[in-house]
């Protein structure tokens, strides 16, 4: 209990560094175009093959679950928009994107802590903690929305594809589905949970990189540990938000 | 020059440095000697800032650098370079990209005059052809060459070398201290090593301190080394029995 709350404050410590006092900002720009090309263009096609294999997945189930003949099919469809809408795309997303960026960010911070590579970019005079992990922040705060939205559209084309192939719902009833009574503002509800949870998925991860000591071991610890406390904050901050908006 | 002022720093309960007192002169090889967990690195971490001491003062030509502010501390940074002992190159970047990286962070110049510095400093450390490779892909030694390479890329007036020639054979150790006398000479800096290897001691050692325990135990010249009568640092120099036999012939 102690120790979580000595991490709180170390945490807020570094998230005070991070953003004070940057250097030369055409460096951060280059650094953030890198995290983008790492993180963000690098993760769309595993976000692009999960996400159609749950969008079709959702169709059969929900469809296989709401078969009553007093409901119109078009159920289904506004079904599968509003499940990818409101959790699916961005909460699954995020908990998959804390797996892959999460460690991998926790990993290279990590190595470059015990490595000696942090300890030589500050006596030269740098802030180490807002040069390696503010693009990165900046990155996935950007990025998220994307993947998010990405996820939602090609959701909805694995839900399409499986109508069209398999014996599901009709596909004029499916494609009447998704457009039925449909608030734009769901999007970027979700959109706004996916840049939260990149701003989790940074800060953490590159807490726990920034914070090893020792050697590879710990490393390994250390990007284990920012999955799970990142996958946990992710899931908390779920519920906070969707409280907070949709109620 | 450096002055330290009573310096103490602990871990939990158990001091590791013990009220050390020193001058590290300008223009000369400063050396730090001591048997392994004597804490030399400590010391020298503690000089640059990456460990807080508890008690006493670090001034650089005057500037009481335990009272400056993060920024303030950020700028007297500029003027430092420091070898590190497994060398700390940015495995991310290549030869080149790593040894102009502080060029790129604090200089505002073409791109064209910093790849001449860089092909000068990495001239200096006697490297050519390299600057396309990858740190993964370098000898030991030859990362630490790039590692002074990018220390001294910015001109630096003060360098520290922790432990330069540790994990190198004899002929690239000697290279190695050859050069960091030379750096410090021709820039006319002040130069801190840490060292447990008595050849560089007698080589580049300008001025000597022994470290025993975490106190400051012995100071004086190379010269003075081999003809003390400190019990402790004898110990040290003279460790091997052959080396004892040698001493009392
Ligand atoms: N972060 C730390 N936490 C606790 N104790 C430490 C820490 N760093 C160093 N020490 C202790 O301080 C003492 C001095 O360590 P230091 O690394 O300075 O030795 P050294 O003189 O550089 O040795 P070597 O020649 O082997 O590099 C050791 O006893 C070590 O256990
Ligand atoms: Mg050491």
């Amino acid at each position: 209990m102690l120790k979580a709350l000595a991490n709180i404050g170390k945490y807020i410590v570094l998230l005070k560094n991070i953003f004070s006092r940057p250097e030369k900002a055409s460096i951060y720009y280059r650094q953030t175009l890198r995290e983008l090309e790492n993180h963000g263009i690098g993760s769309i096609w595993i976000i692009v093959v999960i996400s159609v294999f749950v969008g079709a997945a959702i169709t059969i189930q929900t469809n296989f679950n709401i078969e009553n003949p007093w409901l119109p099919r078009y159920i289904v469809g506004v079904t599968v928009r509003d499940s990818l809408l409101l959790e699916f795309s961005s909460t699954m997303v995020g908990l998959m994107i804390a797996g892959k960026s999460g460690s991998s960010i926790a990993s290279e911070i990590g190595m470059m802590r015990v490595t000696e590579q942090i300890d030589a970019l500050e006596v030269m005079g740098i802030n180490p903690a807002a040069f390696l992990i503010l693009p990165k922040i900046i990155a996935m705060v950007l990025f998220m929305p994307v993947l998010c939205a990405v996820s939602v559209a090609v959701g909805l084309l694995g839900g399409y594809l499986v109508c069209l192939i398999g014996d599901v719902i009709p596909v004029s009833d499916y494609i009447y589905g998704i457009q039925y009574i449909f608030y734009p503002y769901y999007l970027s509800y979700a959109m706004f949970k996916a840049a939260v949870y990149g701003f989790i998925i940074a800060t953490v991860a590159g807490f726990y990189g920034y914070h090893v000591q020792g050697g590879a071991i710990q490393v390994g610890k250390a990007s284990t540990r920012a999955v799970v406390i990142s996958s946990v904050m992710i899931l908390f901050t779920n519920l906070v938000i969707t409280n907070i908006i949709l109620h | 020059m450096i002055r330290l002022e009573n310096i103490y720093k602990r871990f939990e309960d158990t001091y590791v440095l013990n009220d050390v007192s020193v001058d590290f002169e300008k223009g000369k090889c400063n050396l730090i000697i001591g048997s392994s967990g004597s804490g030399k690195t400590v010391l020298m971490k503690a000089m640059v800032g990456l460990l807080d001491i508890d008690r006493g003062s670090i001034c650089y030509d005057d500037r009481d650098f335990v009272k400056m502010s993060p920024p303030e501390k950020q700028d007297l940074r500029k003027e430092m370079g420091m070898l590190f002992q497994g060398g700390a190159l940015f495995d991310s970047l290549n030869i080149e990209e790593n040894v102009m990286f502080p060029l790129n962070m604090f200089s505002r110049e073409s791109y064209s005059r910093k790849k001449n510095l860089v092909d000068s400093s990495l001239e200096r450390v006697g490297l050519r052809d390299v600057n396309r490779k990858m740190p993964a892909e370098l000898s030991g030694g030859m990362k630490k060459r790039v590692a002074i390479a990018r220390a001294i890329v910015l001109s630096p007036n003060y360098l520290f070398c922790d432990e330069p020639n540790s994990g190198l054979d004899p002929k690239t150790a000697i290279k190695i201290d050859a050069l960091i006398k030379e750096i410090t000479l021709d820039y006319n800096i002040t130069t801190v090593v840490n060292s447990h290897d008595m050849n560089s001691v007698l080589e580049i050692g300008d001025k000597v301190i022994y470290i025993y325990q975490g106190g400051k135990c012995w100071e004086g010249t190379k010269e003075d080394v081999l003809h003390t009568d400190n019990e402790a640092l004898n110990n040290f120099v003279f460790a091997t029995s052959m080396a004892k036999q040698l001493k009392n012939s």
